[in-house]
């Protein structure tokens, strides 16, 4: 296990290099003067010789690969630079963001699981029986419904009508409630149905026949055998929901107003505001990349298989 | 197996512990349960704004919020009904007769927020860190002008121009760049438009007390304050992005008071309106909604072409089934209401046969068979610009498209984001844009002199003004009346020029946007402050 750690983790090395060049990059190919937007957020008139004035100060007159290199140094030290808007620090002002982001994200995670898992494996045991019709319909609803809808009939509902929750903002439990509800939602129905299938091809393997034959229950050949086997392609899916929701969920954070990575992203496009958008890329990149990690060590803990063939 | 089925059960119930040690270990019930037994004995209003309040910076802008800023910074001059001129933290003031000097007898009873006092140094020394940053603040011409300030005494502080610039009274009313800092608030460089506040430190009625970011803002009443100490005791002013969340949050009385222009759709104010629960209001007219024509552009050069363009805009369909008529509908560039605008002109009424005739006349013909008007071979296309995530804009640029088809006008919508299509509209790359007035103080004075300059400080209208054959006139015009000590030739100049940008057809005035509030019932001292990014926190009590 620890030589299958350690080979994903210098296997990290590369990709975090080309997500800092491709950040990078996008960036500067994207139209517009990062030194007229400064000006423009600080509300300067952008006359040339500010502007050019400027690209020296900001070292945008150097050439791109210095740049590039400076700019990594810097990154490594976690130095993002500071925002054009707020003139504070990127990564200070990330990490303010990302709390929010992180329990928001862990809330909807253990939502997912603890409804999708139960709701899905009954769907594979009893299929074509009620739980499984019902467990299709919230399918359905789910993966069709859109989140900011979902959102405003659990506010109008459950917080207007029937006074239970908040409507809007963080603090206590009770504020998590709706908006985790909102940003799972879409998740369940798809890992119900996913998790569904995986249980009832596994139900046709040798080993649940053998099991059978062994004379064990069947409560026990679930909970032993399938479900350890049945859960790869929920992990798959949920880690990559993971990095998703890690970078912010901007429909759910708009209509609760919850202050996260999602809504920092999208004001720091809308005001231009480039250390900004290329620190939150990089992050994001990051989180994508980290989320990865887990999964594949999440796959060698369920299936020995994968970590065997790394150690060969 | 009874064993191993309570492992999984027990793995569960222990995620659901951990989230809620997880959630409750960062949440504070506590203390908002005792903001809820603290909230019967003090007053609290809670309000919501779009966006985060910035650093309460009274010198600089964006993300700075005008109405935070006026909560706790004062002007020397206050902006009165009908643009009368107020005394404020200046008693009062002498004017010298070249209107080249202004002499301010400042009020003696002010102190900041933190005890400090508010006298002629502390004046001068924050107007002298605005003109250090003099180069950023060029839209606001008085800077431009300013030639040197002075501490004459402890209470008297002079002001002196280099020309008579007449506004200047007036422009000492805005909300930024020209209002007071305490001492205490200056960062060490003393440059606050670089390094920011040290505290938000001013003489107004509110302090702020507690805030984070992008989620709330606290403001408890000034008990030191000079003037009508506001009725209640604190101000919470809420993050909330979505117009739609903001109303069931006001709904759900999480929220007391629902204030400003563009807040809430048009559909909701109405919807909150019928219920008859709340309490609603609409204010006077604040800003002129607006369409900018582009006469740089050859096809919008000709006089007949525009004139028709106003005749075939149907305003009162757009006012009826896009506004709900909470918008009233506008004839000319500034409402009659404000200081210097009222014009005697014939507005462009809605007429389509005219509108059709004027076209014929301007040599745009309809061709058998085809959807457009053609001159000389070419189709009568204009292009349309707006803000893509501006959804009234967006509706009305539809409208037009469908209406102005009838009459075989091919309008071309063009749609970008807020600062593409700031820089379209800079470099004059549209036929037809929307804009709107600055509102009051700015109107009509400020509006009408960023006409005149350039792109680089000034405003979209320049350019697209370029084409009119009285362009000069209007610019010298302009320049001479912001100079002009003398008020009746200045009423005729605003006249002249304004009655020339009338008959020249530049500009289609759509409607006057106005303030809306709506309440809970049990709040009153709700009205309008002339300026349109006040609230009127200070007057407003809450009934038990």
């Amino acid at each position: 296990m620890g030589w299958f750690i350690v080979k994903r983790l210098t296997s990290l090395i590369p990709i975090l290099f080309g997500i800092s060049l491709i950040t990078f990059i996008l960036l500067h190919l994207t139209p517009g003067d990062p030194a007229v937007a400064y000006l423009r957020a600080s509300h300067i008139p952008p006359a040339d010789e500010t502007v050019a004035a400027l690209r020296v100060e900001l070292g945008l007159d150097k050439p791109l690969y210095v740049q590039y290199v400076e700019w990594l140094g810097k990154v490594v030290q976690l130095d993002l630079g500071m925002s054009y808007v707020s003139k504070k620090s990127v990564w200070d002002e990330i990490m303010l963001h990302f709390f929010p982001t992180v329990q928001l994200t862990l809330a909807s995670c253990i939502l997912i699981v603890v409804v999708s898992l139960p709701i899905g494996i009954m769907s594979a045991i009893y299929k074509g029986k009620l739980i499984d019709q019902f467990s299709r319909i919230i399918a359905f609803v789910s993966v069709s419904m859109p989140a900011f809808w979902f959102g405003f009939l659990l506010i109008y509902f459950l917080s207007v009508k029937l006074d239970l929750f908040p409507v809007l903002g963080r603090g206590t439990f009770a504020h998590l409630v709706l908006p985790s509800l909102t940003l799972s939602f879409a998740y369940i129905g798809t890992y119900m149905r996913l998790l569904r299938a995986s249980v009832l091809e596994n139900l046709n393997e040798p080993f649940v026949m053998y099991a059978r034959a062994r004379g064990l229950r069947e409560r026990l050949i679930v909970s032993r055998h399938l479900l350890k086997k049945s859960l790869l392609p929920l992990v798959t899916g949920l880690g990559m929901s993971l990095g998703n929701m890690l970078s912010g969920a901007v429909i759910v954070e708009t209509v609760f107003a919850w202050p996260g990575m999602g809504q920092l992203f999208v004001t720091s496009i809308l005001t231009r505001d480039y250390p900004m958008i290329q620190g939150c890329l990089l992050f994001m990149g990051v989180i994508f990349v980290v989320c990865n990690l887990l999964v594949d060590l999440a796959y060698s803990f369920l299936d020995p298989r994968i970590r065997w063939e790394g150690e060969k | 197996m009874v064993l191993k089925r309570s492992k999984l059960v027990t793995s569960l119930v222990g995620l659901l512990v951990l989230l809620t040690i997880f959630v409750t270990g960062c949440s504070n019930t506590t203390k908002d349960q005792e903001n809820a037994s603290a909230k019967d004995q003090t007053k609290v209003l809670t309000f919501s704004w779009a966006g985060d309040i910035g650093d309460l910076n009274p010198h600089t802008y964006f993300p700075n919020q005008w109405f935070s800023q006026a909560m706790v910074y004062e002007p020397l001059v206050y902006y009165g009904e009908g643009g009368e001129l107020k005394p404020w933290l200046a008693e009062s003031w002498d004017v010298s007769k070249d209107g080249k000097e202004y002499v301010f007898h400042l009020r003696e009873d002010v102190t900041f927020s933190d005890g400090s006092p508010f006298n002629a140094a502390i004046v001068k020394k924050n107007f002298d860190t605005v003109l250090a940053n003099a180069p950023q603040h060029e839209w606001m011409e008085l800077i431009n002008q300013i030639k040197s300030t002075e501490v004459v005494d402890e209470s008297t502080f002079k002001l002196t121009l280099h020309k008579p610039y007449y506004p200047t009274l007036q422009e000492l009313t805005y909300i930024r760049p020209l209002r007071f800092i305490g001492e205490a608030a200056f960062p060490d460089s003393q440059n606050t438009f670089k390094e920011g506040l040290k505290s938000p430190i001013g003489t107004g009625p509110w302090i702020l007390s507690k805030y984070k970011k992008n989620e709330e803002a606290v403001f408890i009443r000034n008990e030191k304050y000079w003037g009508t100490k506001p009725e209640i005791d604190k101000v919470v002013v809420k993050v909330i992005p979505d117009g739609e969340s903001r109303v069931l949050a006001f709904e759900k009385k999480e929220i007391d008071l629902i204030f400003g222009n563009g807040v809430i759709s048009q559909d909701s104010f109405q919807f909150l309106k019928d219920s008859g629960i709340y309490e609603t209001k609409l204010s006077e007219p604040t800003a002129t909604r607006a369409l900018l024509f582009n006469t740089n552009r050859e096809t919008m050069k000709d006089l007949k072409l525009r004139a028709a363009l106003q005749h075939a805009f149907n305003k009162q369909a757009v006012i009826d089934n896009i506004f709900y008529g909470t918008e009233k509908k506008a004839d000319t560039l500034f409402a009659p209401n404000i200081p210097y605008t009222k014009i005697n002109v014939k507005p462009y009424e809605y007429d389509a046969e005219k509108a059709k005739q004027l076209l014929d006349e301007a040599g745009w013909k309809r061709v058998k068979g085809k959807p457009f008007r053609e001159k000389d071979g070419e189709i009568l296309q204009l292009e349309l610009l707006f803000i893509s995530t501006d959804n009234i804009q967006k509706a009305i640029a539809e409208f037009i498209q469908g209406d102005f088809r009838k009459m075989g006008i091919d309008i071309k919508l063009i749609s970008q984001e807020e600062e593409t299509f700031w820089a379209t509209a800079y470099e004059g790359g549209f036929d037809l844009l929307f804009t709107a007035s600055w509102g009051v103080p700015f109107d009509p004075h400020a509006y009408l002199s960023a006409m005149t300059k350039t792109s680089e400080n000034g405003s979209p209208d320049y350019k697209a003004q370029l084409g009119l054959p009285v362009k000069k006139e209007i610019d010298r015009k302009i320049k001479e009346t912001l100079l002009s000590t003398d008020e009746a030739k200045r009423k005729m100049l605003y006249k002249d020029i304004l009655t020339a940008l009338h008959e020249q057809a530049v500009y289609l005035p759509i409607s006057y946007q106005s303030n809306a509030a709506v309440y809970h019932k049990n709040i009153s001292g709700v009205h309008f402050l002339p300026q349109e990014y006040e609230v009127p926190f200070t007057s407003i009590d809450i009934n038990k």
